[in-house]
């Protein structure tokens, strides 16, 4: 009784406030217009395991070998029909098919060879590696890309890029504009002490802010989120297809990892603020932590060949996994574990928080 | 049967250390890490009457409620209200007390009446009970008609009364009031006397801390005279003064304590 007391208190300063509700919904509608306005691409540089097939026969392979593993990559070639290599690289099975006309390196000119690669962001970058080596070595030869990348390819690697990104950066902000006024703001009024000194368990106050404050942060959330997909089509040229392509597992997962995430930096921030003596303070404090999490966020976007150990590490777990799924693969077992590595996070950090508001040094300043 | 000369609150030998940080010590002008604020503290309060801790700024007043009304533990001794331990039972002391300072700690968002339920929930009051409470306590102390203002849209005088009447949803045997008239304009401490002498009138035991003389003897029954953490003088009102005003008799024992001449 006395927690969903507590719960429907902060729901209820929430909801019968219009300037807040407006607050926690402006990002969204901001982001969709900044984003409709302007956009950016990320490239990725990463070292690979390439398997590559070959169709037709040229020494050139050994350049382009030497080249990849210059590159700190390795590359395996692969003798292959044509047409059989085209389909396994439009599966992703292979990294790109390199067709060489009849008698290549024999040819004094007039041979060609042909580059072919999918939207992967392995395939993509072997192909902007070979195609510069090739164009180097065999001035005499016409050197072709065909890429198997279609539109909603582009978009998909654009959304498994940017996105987990975005969605990390927007629950921090939703979770700092409702955590902190509610927890620090408290503790700076002096009401957090009046209940302090009722009867109430430490642990039901704490579990009484991470509650509504997570659902509250995860409206938040979804306004900036939905801001993002909307501004897609004029951000990028992608049509919302694209997100059509997932199918009901992955959106599952997506919103599993982003629901675990959001109690987490609830959690977070709502420890920052405990600690803290004023808003202002705990607004310094989490500016910080959010900059940390926007590192890690922008780090796996450059590090796309991470192992299964970043289910433990929160932040970069929920990062991680969602741009895989968003990638287009579904990994199940992984995701969950991110997301209950996330939830037993929340917990241990609610644990934490009903300690610190026994700590009479934290509430008190003595 | 109860026993009413048992002591409602009583208060054993508590001691308080604080370490100092370096910009206390800078303010204190002191080289000391640690400063006992209070040291060795023992009194007894009794039902339905009016105590007051009387001293100086800085004497141990407001840790010792703050100790009482189990915010803080005491590092040595300890303290029982109602029979119960502040050290080993501080969820059933806070069923039985009311705690509030002269400072306002209610959310200006919300209404006296949401406030008044929700402080009940956290109590742990019963939705029926709280209902004849709120009528009667709003109807008793003038709040229904501002029951439904926002906190933060009512005068200084109503916000106390709202404070005033919350601390007490839950029907408190005790009452601890930190500087009850502290900061306050002379209406406003007016309505925060007359609602403890309306308190006391309930039957409500009430442990206040001051430093205004003229406050302790128009409340208080018994007075406790505390100077830097310790408890110098305790006793009935009109014992310990000894025919002398307590503004007399107070600055008496300050001035022999540090060996001037009053």
């Amino acid at each position: 009784m006395k927690l969903v007391a507590l719960i429907k208190k902060e729901f209820h300063r929430f909801f019968h406030d219009p300037r807040l509700v407006f607050t926690i919904i402006l990002p969204g509608l901001l982001i969709f217009l900044i984003y409709n306005v302007i956009g950016s691409f990320v490239g990725t540089t990463e070292k690979y395991q390439y398997k590559v097939y070959v169709a037709g026969e040229s020494s050139l392979t050994e350049v382009v070998k030497a080249t990849v593993e210059a590159s700190g990559s390795t590359v395996e070639f692969v003798p292959i029909g044509e047409e059989e290599g085209k389909a396994a690289v439009k599966d992703e099975k292979a990294s790109a098919l390199l067709v060489f006309s009849g008698n290549f390196d024999a040819a004094a000119e007039g041979g060609s060879v042909e580059i072919w690669y999918n939207g992967s962001a392995e395939s993509s970058a072997f192909y902007n590696l070979a195609s510069a080596v090739l164009r180097e070595s065999a001035m005499r030869f016409s050197v072709t890309g065909h890429s198997f990348v279609t539109g909603q390819d582009l978009a998909k690697s654009f959304i498994a890029n940017l996105l987990p990104f975005l969605v990390v950066t927007f629950v921090f902000s939703a979770c700092m504009s409702v955590t902190l006024e509610s927890v620090a703001g408290e503790k700076e009024r002096g009401t957090l002490s009046t209940i302090l000194a009722t009867s109430v368990k430490r642990s039901h106050i704490a579990l009484g802010k991470i509650i509504p404050l997570s659902c509250i942060a995860a409206i938040g959330a979804a306004s900036s989120f939905l801001g993002v997909v909307f501004s897609l089509p004029k951000l990028i040229g992608a049509d919302l297809g694209a997100l059509g392509g997932y199918g009901f597992g992955s959106y599952a997962l997506l919103l599993l990892l982003i629901m675990s995430y959001v109690p987490l930096i609830v959690s977070v921030i709502a420890s920052v603020s405990t600690l803290s003596r004023s808003v202002k303070e705990a607004s310094g404090y989490t500016s910080v932590v959010m900059i940390l999490v926007m590192l890690i966020s922008i780090l796996s976007m450059f590090l796309t060949q991470l192992g299964d150990w970043v289910i433990a590490v929160p932040v970069l777990n929920a990062v991680v996994y969602m741009g895989k799924i968003l990638g287009g693969e579904l990994l199940v077992w992984q995701s969950l574990l991110a997301v209950g590595a996330n939830l037993l996070y929340t917990a241990l950090l609610v644990w934490l928080i009903a300690k610190m508001l026994s700590s009479e040094r934290i509430m008190f300043g003595k | 049967m109860e026993d009413i000369f048992e002591p409602i609150v009583k208060a054993e030998n508590l001691k308080k250390t604080f370490a100092l940080s370096r910009k206390q010590q800078r303010v204190e002008k002191t080289q000391l890490t640690h400063k006992v604020a209070v040291n060795g503290l023992s009194f007894s309060a009794y039902r339905g009457e009016i105590y007051g801790l009387l001293g100086p700024n800085g004497a141990g007043k407001t840790t010792t409620l703050r100790i009482l009304s189990t915010l803080i533990r005491p590092d040595e001794g300890d303290a029982y209200l109602m029979g119960h331990s502040v050290r080993k039972e501080p969820q059933k002391v806070r069923d039985c007390i009311g705690f509030l300072t002269s400072e306002l700690k209610l959310e200006g968002f919300f209404t006296p009446d949401y406030l008044f339920d929700f402080f009940g929930a956290m109590h742990g009051v019963e939705k029926e009970v709280l209902a004849e409470r709120k009528r009667e306590l709003f109807s008793r102390f003038g709040i229904d008609a501002f029951s439904q203002v926002r906190v933060r849209d009512l005068s200084t005088g109503m916000k106390q009364k709202v404070s005033l009447v919350i601390s007490i949803v839950h029907d408190p045997d005790v009452v601890i009031f930190d500087e009850p008239t502290n900061g306050l304009d002379v209406l406003t401490a007016k309505v925060v006397t007359d609602f403890l002498v309306e308190l006391k009138r309930m039957g409500k035991s009430i442990l206040l801390s001051t430093h205004i003389f003229s406050l302790v003897e128009k409340l208080c029954d018994r007075v406790g005279i505390i100077i830097d953490g310790k408890m110098i003088e305790d006793g009935p009102l009109a014992d310990l003064c000894g025919g002398k005003s307590l503004e007399d008799k107070f600055f008496e024992i300050y001035y022999g304590l540090r060996g001037e001449v009053v």
